[in-house]
């Protein structure tokens, strides 16, 4: 169980923040519009059970297009800084800390 | 929204909130009905008896027997919020006992899909008529009333009567042993 979920988490499922902002429009949009297509065809044909077979479609049409990470959702990543790798400044920001913990249990 | 998880919730509880939408929208189409309809009632045999009723204390109650005649056409009620009816006929009336008494005789389910067009003959009650004393005997206005309940897909469950009741009266006297209609 372990190797399979380690597996699952190993698959990228990000998306950038703009893309998520497009993905919820877009599967609100389509639920919605499948709702009132569906209730005026349930109308016309008398049988609820018709809009919710076409709200059901709605819902698993948005699920495919909104679950899965297409590359339209990763279009405005965000700018990250480079990774700097100073072994120098490392050392250096640690006797900041170690200095700043020594003020607060002198307190 | 960053997992697929997440995104999968949100996706799932957006569409539960638009299905409740649209049961809402569906039940405010059909809240304006108002579901009465004409029905005929005829009453044949009318006999009454005085038996001891096993369910009650040991005197002899009134036990009353009929057959009817009952027509009535419901089609023109089902509609796409309406999931069946519950027919149920009453028989109402007053003794010296009991200032109101109902008694129901007779009940049917009607499913939607299903012949709502009644045309019944010399049809036999379902339930025992039995009177809680001695009041049916010579009883002059027992009216038969056929009534129903609407069960919807959304919205609440009223009951209503059917327009046109059938008051008839019993026998002076009672029918001795086991005569059977």
């Amino acid at each position: 169980m372990d190797a399979i979920k380690e597996r699952l988490n190993a698959i990228p499922s990000h998306m950038d923040y703009k893309g998520q902002k497009l993905a919820e429009q877009i599967f609100q949009i389509i639920i919605i519009v499948f709702a009132v297509v569906g209730f005026a065809w349930g109308y016309v044909c008398e049988q609820f059970v018709q809009t919710v077979y076409i709200l059901v479609a709605g819902f698993i049409l948005s699920c495919l297009l909104t679950l899965p990470p297409w590359p339209i959702y990763r279009r405005h990543p965000l700018p990250w800084q480079k990774p700097r790798d100073d072994s120098k400044e490392v050392s250096q920001k640690e006797s900041k800390k170690t200095g700043g913990k020594k003020k607060e249990k002198s307190k | 929204m960053n997992t697929v998880l997440s995104r999968a919730n949100t996706i799932f509880a957006f569409t539960l909130s638009v299905m409740a939408a649209l049961t809402f929208c569906c039940f405010l189409t059909t809240a304006m009905n108002d579901h009465l309809s004409p029905i005929k009632i005829d009453v044949n045999k009318i006999i009454v008896k005085n038996v001891q009723d096993f369910s009650t204390t040991r005197d002899k109650n009134d036990l009353g027997f009929i057959t009817f005649d009952l027509q009535a056409d419901l089609q023109h009620l089902f509609n796409w919020n309406m999931k069946q009816l519950f027919l149920y006929l009453t028989a109402e009336y007053t003794t010296p006992n009991n200032k109101l008494n109902q008694v129901v005789l007779w009940d049917k389910i009607i499913r939607r899909g299903e012949n709502a067009r009644l045309d019944y003959r010399s049809l036999h009650s379902k339930y025992y008529f039995f009177d809680d004393g001695k009041g049916l005997r010579g009883n002059q206005n027992v009216t038969l009333t056929l009534s129903w309940n609407v069960i919807p897909n959304a919205g609440t469950l009223p009951r209503i009567s059917g327009v046109g009741a059938k008051t008839f009266q019993f026998p002076e006297e009672y029918t001795p042993g086991n005569a059977r209609i």
